[in-house]
């Protein structure tokens, strides 16, 4: 339109010698653009409040373990009865009655093994096979003897670190922690105070996973440390709390394990009331180490689980099917074989109750029945809660916007009634309708406008305080704000378009004449 | 060409059948009694209004029908008004007055133009050292002289002045009629002016004198300086 920025001017001068209606009027808007954004903010952050609480339950949480539980029924199993032994190839046949045909006492470099074997068998004492810690127990492997995994047993060593570098590089994936896990017996060093707990050997990802965790000591294991495999161990609340008291600081204290010496970095408690540490838990009655000093120390290179993160909750399933095409292609999977893995996904379907279409999408799409209960009844009452406050808080957001629509209404009524004559005398001048109007609704439109920016300063500070004093959830969107000056703008349009129309349809002869 | 206004339940006839013709380049002076009918007939020459009955032609074209859009287009085009009591805006300088028929005329004018065409009305009304004051600054002169460059600004080709002296001493309603005077002559447009002051009127070159809505005399005149001589016989007959 034509000269925007002299009737802009005109319209901030004309506000300006009002400027206490003007800000009476304003502070009507302010209160409801306030309003409107606290209202768009607390609905917001109920909703990324439910989502945080549904990735902290592990929604986006893709679990591999090795060895396949719920594998078809072995059929391959050797009818005498021999564990663990398939006659798939020749060079498997037993070869003695002493030694199991997966046993040998020494590596398979060459033929002088043999006698060496038979010499130590000549000489000592023999030991159980199994306890032979030179031997290779170079079993087929789970491929080769589907069975054992059915049976769940020596079938734990079918991932490797390199499967989780792999699943590390699909799409969408967030982080990737290796796993080994076995129950231990550790020592305060020096002393006789021991505890037997689980020992997790893992990475250091492994908090930006389990979302429920404080670090109340110390820290968590670094990525340096993992690479370095270094003797470094993170305890559990309870463990802590065992070996060196209830709330002492235990960092920089030296735990044995395996005779070798840990240094104590950290302790992990849990953020919720809910799940407090108890002993026997898996995640607070248990140890943390590098799993690259298990594989050093065990000299290991066989993972027990890998845990998976997604970036999107919606993109579980999807991910959990990528990673079994993975896997299976790696470990040279047929069709006609079962999986030597387990993929699970931690998901919850009837979540999707009163969220958000997108939030319901995601979620129905991918949980699967983990903690129904609690969480269908969480989620229940919290969408209710959410739905009640958030349509009162829209009632008072109208109820005031249109309080400020008034007031802004009434400041140009006033200010058409003051400038009857310089109406008057711009339409003798040559000014069209349009123009006179214009220059009015300019006038609603800047107060509106300037109300609205106040209002979502306000709006943000009240979100702020709501959060900080009660703890709701409270998320102020770039998006919200744009809507709220939106809103302030439509609102200045709707209520100065009486008056200026009244303007603009003056009688100019009447309007000079007035006084 | 007939006004007729309705109040209520009654009719003002306030112009009872008027027929005037007025050439380019003349300077008419309007005269008549308050309630004569003679602002009526501003109204209609200046386009704020339209006859009841009647046609207007204004360079030759029909204005009578033109809706409100289009008045203001010819208003803002071909008409300069002065007022009688100025009305300048309030809290504007003196350019920025004389800048406000610019704004409203199509197509859009960029404001250094604006600025450029203002100064030089200012200037030819001589106020060009003014054109910052705020008309609170102004003598009553100066002010109408801003109202006066503020009817040029645009190019008119006719000036409509009603009471232009009116609230101006005897001084400088002579130095407000020697401008007006002067745009005819340098520039050849039409002037119309009403005034219920012969010695006002005696300024132009055709002195028609109104009552009760009808034209009473219509004679040519040669321009006096009424004013500056204190008698003006001449002038007083015309009226009677």
């Amino acid at each position: 339109m034509a000269n925007l920025r002299h009737f802009g001017l005109m319209a901030l001068k004309a506000l300006v010698r009002n400027r206490g209606q003007a800000l009476l009027a304003m502070l009507g808007m302010m209160v409801g653009v306030a309003a409107l954004v606290t209202s768009l903010a607390l609905g917001r952050g109920a909703q990324d409040a439910l989502d945080e609480q549904l990735r902290a339950a592990g929604a986006n949480l893709i679990q591999i373990t090795a060895g396949n539980y719920k594998g078809k029924q072995e059929i391959d199993t050797d009818p005498e009865g021999h564990i663990g032994h398939t006659e798939l190839e020749p060079e498997w046949q037993p070869t003695g009655m002493i030694v199991p045909a997966a046993y040998n006492p020494a590596p398979r470099i060459g033929g002088d093994f043999f006698a060496a074997s038979d010499a130590m068998e000549g000489g000592f004492i023999q030991a159980h096979f199994e306890d032979d810690p030179m031997a290779i127990h170079d079993h087929p492997t789970a491929r080769q003897r589907l069975g054992d995994a059915s049976a769940g047993l020596g079938s734990a060593a079918t991932l490797t670190r390199d499967d989780a570098k792999a699943v590390a590089l699909i799409p969408g994936v967030q982080h990737v922690v290796s796993g080994v896990h076995e129950n231990v017996r550790i020592f305060v060093k020096g002393t006789q105070t021991q505890w037997f707990t689980r020992m997790h050997g893992t990475e250091a990802d492994l908090p930006q996973i389990r979302s429920g965790w404080t670090i109340p000591h110390g820290r968590f294991l670094s990525r340096s440390e993992v690479e370095g495999a270094e003797e470094v161990m993170v305890l559990g609340r309870v463990v802590s709390d065992r070996l060196f008291g209830a709330n002492v600081n235990p960092v920089e204290q030296t735990v044995l394990l395996w005779h070798q010496s840990f240094r104590v970095i950290g302790v992990i408690g849990s953020r919720s009331w809910a799940t407090q540490p108890a002993p026997g838990d898996d995640q607070f009655d248990a140890i943390y180490v590098p799993v690259t000093t298990i594989d050093k120390l065990l000299n290991l290179s066989k993972l027990n689980s890998i845990a998976v993160t997604t970036y999107s909750v919606g993109d579980t399933r999807q991910v959990a099917k990528a990673i079994t095409d993975l896997l299976r292609r790696r470990h040279h999977i047929t069709a006609a074989m079962a999986d030597d893995f387990q993929v699970t996904s931690v998901a919850q379907q009837v979540l999707g109750k009163g969220l958000s279409p997108d939030l319901a999408r995601a979620v129905m799409g991918n949980l699967s029945s983990v903690d129904q209960l609690t969480v269908e009844q969480l989620s229940a009452s919290l969408s209710r809660t959410n739905w009640i406050m958030l349509s009162l808080l829209a009632s008072v957001a109208a109820v005031s916007l249109l309080v400020g629509g008034i007031g802004v209404m009434n400041l140009l009524l006033l200010s058409v009634t003051q400038r009857t004559r310089e109406v008057g005398l711009r339409i003798a001048l040559g000014a069209r309708r349009g123009d006179i109007a214009l220059q009015f609704v300019l006038e609603a439109v800047l107060l509106s406008v300037v109300g609205g920016l106040l209002g979502i300063v306000c709006g943000m500070a009240a979100s702020g305080s709501m959060e900080r004093f009660f703890h709701w959830s409270a998320v102020v969107s770039p998006i919200s704000a744009v809507l709220a000056v939106a809103v302030a703008a439509l609102l200045g349009i709707t209520f100065g378009a009486w008056p200026a129309r009244r303007a603009a349809t003056l009688d100019p002869i009447e309007a000079l004449r007035h006084e | 060409m007939k006004k007729v206004y309705k109040l209520g339940e009654n009719e003002v006839h306030a112009l009872r059948g008027i027929s005037l013709d007025i050439g380019a380049g003349e300077f008419v002076s309007i005269i008549g009694p308050s309630g004569s009918g003679k602002s009526t007939m501003m109204h209609i020459l200046g386009c704020l209004d339209r006859p009841s009955e009647g046609r207007y032609l204004l360079n030759g074209k029909d204005v009578s029908a033109l809706s409100r859009d289009e008045l203001a287009e010819i208003r803002n085009r071909q008409i300069g008004f002065v007022f009688q009591g100025f009305n300048l805006l309030p809290r504007t300088t003196a350019v920025e007055n004389v800048e406000v028929p610019l704004l409203y005329s199509r197509p859009v004018m960029p404001p250094a133009e604006r600025r450029a065409r203002a100064m030089k009305a200012l200037a030819a009304v001589g106020l060009s050292d003014r054109a910052d004051h705020h008309p609170n600054q102004l003598s009553g002169g100066q002010q109408q002289r801003v109202a006066i460059a503020r009817a040029l600004v645009n190019e008119p080709s006719l000036i409509l002045a009603d009471e232009p002296t009116g609230n101006l001493d005897t001084k400088t309603s002579i130095d407000v009629m020697h401008a007006l005077q002067e745009l005819r002559q340098r520039r050849g447009i039409t002037i119309v002016l009403i005034t219920h002051e012969a010695d006002i009127a005696a300024y132009g070159t055709r002195i028609i004198a109104v009552r009760d809505g009808e034209i009473l005399t219509d004679v040519p005149n040669t321009p006096r300086d009424t004013l500056e001589s204190v008698k003006a016989p001449v002038a007083l007959a015309a009226v009677s």
